[in-house]
């Protein structure tokens, strides 16, 4: 469902000249499964998600997301994707409703299927009592809400989650992950990125580890267990990353 | 792209809008409100507000003439235009007709009044006569210390005097000499007896009365030309009495004194007022209208997030930025409409209760402009919003923050303000080259619509070019937005801390070959500002030469300002800035071929350029006297030719195209657009020079020299191209009238507007040969050599680098 292939990705930067956000990173992910990407902040993570939800474009390489090139083909698709995060943010004056209302019918979904499948959605994530509360007046647990009924409206069968609970509290960010999992069950592809340990180990089938850019280690919780003898997942990431440290000191330094 | 997105996204944007409260208050509430409100504040000044009366002392009153000036402590009121004006004027006289007041207070300030009114014809009447001692020495070669003794004097009188008046409260003072009553009496006398016989009136002189005020006190301004005035008038009828009482007609001394007809009927009246208001609000609120929603929906969006979550929805970013834009032209149209409605309204109410009397009756009854003025200003609206909706979108997806948008509004504002203000004076008039000018256009067109002569055919002739080129510029700022919405470092932004140590130090440390696009900009800018600081030191220099200098000084001027002001920056940045001279300046044997084909290509354009302008003076301003000057200097045979070869051809060739070819198109060309970079430096050419009708050939000719610049990658051949070009039209100047036009020849040239003009049949070889030789030099390398090829990877790398 997703295939990245060495893809990279360059800002510009005044005062550094130029900064590398993604170096050649390649992975897949399948339906029905959560790939987990695990780094720091700026490891690029974001950059990485962004691409393949078509807002940046890649300097490099290529990522085919449901068959289509996000390079190429654009909108077919961000019309198969659901993209969220914790900064895709919820407008102040329009209802819970309203909003993915909107979003449904960008997605062009017929009006009859869509007020039926916001009804299923609101009864599902029990968000009923906040159908006509404005964006503004809305706690963060209930914009949360709002962002996966946006997410999901259209139903789309590759899903991208940007750190989606960070800035939550514990209750609300067990309901996105709950939320998260039941997806999987639908046989959803998820692509699943975050810097808390914890979630990783509970969601996720793979994992890759993402440092400045790059991708240290990849594969399932048990393969990484074995391949670096270190069943501690903190502690192998821990060891991932001074491990890649030392390696650029020592390039640095010959 | 897809209507019903975008009709999607305008609705939703529209209701959002609708929710916020401000935007309705500024759009909506604001214009309803303000103009009564300003109007009923207008009304309530003008009731409390009474003008103070100013305090005039006459001294000598008993010597003015028969004829009453007076009338108590007041001018008559015969002496004014509009008789309430005597009341602003308070007289206080040593006449002794005044009869005391009954207040002794009034009574006593009066002599006070008159005692330092006194005091002050003293200190003048000792100046006087110190000037005339001091003229007399002057006169008389008295030794030097003893006049500069008198000059001090008089020096010292005049400073207490000033200060005096100032303190006493007097606006004006007037003093009438003794006998000034019987030397008037006298001279109508003479004027009686010489009726008797023919014998010519010896001049009679006698001592006038001074009128002493202080032009730097504005209260004093006003009392001085109100009494100039009355005392003009009073004059008029003294001269009228006597010449009656002499057996001389009375209108004597007026013998033209034509009859002035208004024919402005009272609707006109009225239609001259909207016409100078109507245009210059509906610009403006036009910008403010589209300006606070175009920030909120743009730099807001980002500001709250939303935007990634717009971005990754199926609607494509022109389909998004469509429905936001649509959305900005609905709030700039309706703000318009909304302020220009509440204003006629307001206005038509304001003068219904006003007719009665006083300031505003003169507007009339200020009907409101027919129907079809209405239907005109819907017209011009509607690309007028277009044109500041796309604009401020743009600007408001380009800022980071609201805060960043607010930012941008001044200039926006204040360079609509400076073209609105221009457009409203009585003096401009739409005119072929204004009709093409952004926001000009539609605002010119609009005031002479809305005149009260009534349109006129020609005013509709204009509204095609108005609205076609105003509906380009829209699509053009439409365009821009749309490509600000599309670059993913403009929508993600973040904010960077600006340090200027650190950025002057990045410019030094992290050199590249050829400048960046900012650079080249800033190149031009410094140019530009340049060129605006050095022009009142050239004019000067110029002023004060003579007539026979001014020939060779305009040829040194202009070699300095092409070397110092143009080809120094450019080269002061290259070093500064890039790595690779050669490659910034394009310094590279372009081979024989291209060289050639440079030389020879100016042959075949100037015929057509010659043309061309002459084909189209009527469409731009007249050129201003001073260029006149230079071109005809240009052409006299009064300086030597080579001098004006080495002014006109050899240095423009050489310091602009190392400026405008040079930097600046290779500081544009690193956005990867060849096309985007050779309009921007040749509107940069264009832009330096200043007249409209030059910056129109040098923009065309900037193109040509910039693809070749580009095709060839050499400087060379713009070098060759622009020197050949500018001799041409320096030979063109000097010998084109002497070039025969009879017989064989009368195919090929005519003389015609004082100049060699040239036949349809050489027109068309040159069009040919030009379209070839062209076409020779633009067409792309067929070999490159390695170095190339390295050169342009470079450039693709650094062009996916900066993407």
């Amino acid at each position: 469902m997703i295939t990245v292939e060495r893809l990279s990705k360059r800002f510009a930067d005044l005062q550094t000249g130029g900064f590398t956000a993604l170096d050649g990173v390649s992975f897949n992910v399948q339906p029905g499964e959560i790939f987990g990407l695990l780094g720091p902040n700026g490891a690029g993570k974001t950059t990485c998600l962004r691409i393949l939800s078509t807002v940046l474009r890649p300097t490099s390489g290529t990522a085919f997301v449901a068959g289509y090139d996000v390079a190429q083909h654009p909108a077919e698709v961000r019309a198969r994707i659901g993209f969220m995060s914790n900064n895709t943010g919820i407008y102040d004056r329009m209802t819970a409703w309203e909003m993915v209302e909107y979003f449904g019918r960008l997605y062009g979904i017929p009006e009859a299927a869509l007020q039926e499948r916001i009804g299923h959605l609101f009864d599902r994530l029990q968000m009923n009592n906040i159908r006509d509360v404005l964006g503004s007046k809305m706690s963060t647990g209930m914009k949360q809400k709002v962002s996966i009924a946006r997410t999901i409206v259209h139903d789309p069968p590759v899903l991208i989650f940007d750190e989606p609970t960070s800035g939550l509290d514990v209750l609300v960010a067990r309901n996105v992950v709950d939320e998260i999992k039941s997806l999987r069950e639908q046989g959803k592809c998820i692509i699943y990125s975050t810097h808390i340990m914890r979630e990783v180990e509970k969601l996720c089938h793979r994992i890759a580890i993402i440092y400045r850019g790059q991708i240290l280690a990849i594969g399932s919780r048990e393969d990484l267990a074995e391949q670096y003898k270190q069943p501690d997942m903190e502690e192998l990431f821990f060891q991932l990353i001074d491990e890649h440290e030392e390696a650029l000191k020592a390039t640095a330094a010959r | 792209m897809s209507w019903r997105n975008v009709k999607l996204i305008f609705m939703r944007e529209v209701l959002d809008q609708l929710r916020d409260r401000r935007t309705l208050f500024m759009v909506a509430v604001l214009p309803i409100l303000l103009y009564p409100l300003m109007g009923i504040g207008m009304f309530q000044m003008t009731a409390i507000f009474s003008e103070q009366p100013r305090t005039v002392v006459i001294l000598g009153a008993d010597n003015l003439p028969d004829l009453p000036l007076l009338d108590d402590d007041h001018f008559a009121r015969t002496w004014f235009r509009i008789s309430t004006d005597a009341d602003k004027l308070r007289v206080i006289s040593d006449g002794a007709e005044t009869a005391p007041s009954a207040d002794p207070a009034v009574n006593e300030a009066r002599t006070k009044v008159l005692e330092q009114a006194k005091q002050m014809r003293e200190l003048l009447k000792r100046r006087v006569d110190a000037e005339t001692e001091l003229e007399a020495a002057q006169a008389a070669k008295r030794p030097v210390d003893e006049v500069l003794a008198l000059e001090a004097k008089v020096h010292q009188l005049i400073e207490p005097l000033s200060q005096r008046f100032h303190a006493s409260g007097i606006q004006v003072l007037i003093i009438v000499p003794p006998e000034f009553k019987q030397n008037l009496l006298h001279l109508r006398d003479e004027l009686g007896r010489r009726g008797a016989d023919d014998k010519v009136l010896a001049p009679i002189d006698y001592p006038r009365p001074l009128i002493v005020q202080n032009s730097a006190d504005e209260k004093s301004v006003i009392a001085h030309s109100r009494v100039t005035e009355v005392m003009r008038e009073w004059e008029r009828s003294l001269l009228r009495k006597y010449l009656r009482e002499s057996g001389l007609p009375e209108h004597l001394p007026t013998p033209i004194n034509p009859t002035p007809i208004d024919l402005a009927a009272a609707n006109q009246v009225s239609a001259n007022v909207w016409s100078k208001l109507f245009p210059s609000l509906l610009v403006i609120m036009a910008l403010t209208g589209a300006f606070y929603p175009a920030v909120d929906l743009g730099a807001g969006e980002k500001e709250r997030g939303t935007m990634e979550t717009l971005l990754i929805c199926p609607a494509t970013r022109t389909e998004i930025v469509l429905g936001k834009f649509l959305t900005v032209l609905m709030f700039s149209a309706s703000t318009a409409l909304l302020n220009l409605s509440s204003l006629g309204f307001t206005g038509k109410y304001m003068a219904s209760l006003a007719s009665g009397g006083g300031a505003a009756s003169k507007f009339g009854d200020l009907s409101l402009p027919p129907f079809s003025s209405l239907i005109w200003i819907l017209v011009m609206l509607v690309p007028l919003a277009s044109l500041f909706s796309a604009l401020c979108l743009a600007f408001a997806t380009f800022a980071r923050s609201s805060k960043e948008g607010q930012y941008y509004l001044t200039p926006l504002l204040m360079v609509t303000m400076g073209l609105t203000v221009f457009c409203s004076s009585p003096a401009v008039d739409i005119e072929p080259f204004y009709s093409v000018i952004p926001v000009m256009g539609p605002a010119l067109l609009l005031k002479g619509l809305l005149k009260a002569t009534g349109p006129d055919m020609t005013l509709y002739m204009y509204a095609i070019p108005v609205l076609l080129t105003s509906i380009g510029y829209s699509l053009l700022a439409l365009w821009w937005a749309i490509d600000q919405f599309g670059r993913e470092e403009v929508l993600f932004r973040e904010a960077e801390r600006f340090d200027l140590r650190l950025w002057v130090k990045h410019l030094l440390r992290d050199k590249e070959p050829t400048p960046s696009f900012t650079e080249a900009g800033f190149c031009f800018l410094l140019i530009l500002m340049l060129q605006f600081l050095s022009m009142k030191s050239m004019q000067m220099a110029m002023q004060v030469a003579t007539p026979d200098e001014q020939g060779i000084l305009q040829i040194r001027l202009l070699l300095i300002q092409q070397i110092a002001l143009i080809a120094t920056p450019a080269l002061m940045m290259g070093v500064m800035l890039t790595t690779s001279m050669r490659k910034t300046f394009s310094l590279r044997w372009p081979g024989f071929g291209r060289l050639g084909w440079a030389i020879m290509l100016p042959f075949a354009l100037h015929p057509l350029v010659v043309e061309l302008q002459a084909s189209l003076q009527w469409f731009f301003p007249k050129p201003p006297p001073g260029l006149v000057e230079a071109l005809k200097m240009m052409s006299s045979d009064a300086l030597p030719l080579w001098l004006v070869i080495l002014a006109f051809a050899a240095a423009p060739a050489i310091c602009e195209e190392i400026a405008f070819r040079g930097f600046m198109l290779s500081g544009f060309s690193r956005t990867g657009k060849i096309s985007l970079a050779v309009t921007l430096s040749s509107l940069a050419f264009g832009i330096i020079h200043m007249i409209p009708q030059q910056v129109f050939n040098a923009s065309l000719l900037g193109i040509i020299l910039g693809m070749m610049c580009i095709r060839s990658r050499s400087l060379l051949p713009g070098i060759a191209f622009h020197f050949v070009n500018n001799v041409l039209a320096i030979l063109h100047g000097r010998m084109g009238e002497t070039m025969p036009d009879t017989g064989i020849w009368s195919w090929l040239f005519r003389h015609g507007d004082g100049m060699l003009r040239y036949q349809p049949a050489l027109l068309c070889l040159a069009a040919l040969a030009a379209i070839a030789l062209l076409h020779r030099l633009t067409r792309h390398p067929r070999i490159q050599s390695t170095e190339n090829v390295t050169a342009n990877a470079d450039s693709t790398l650094r062009v996916l680098g900066a993407s």
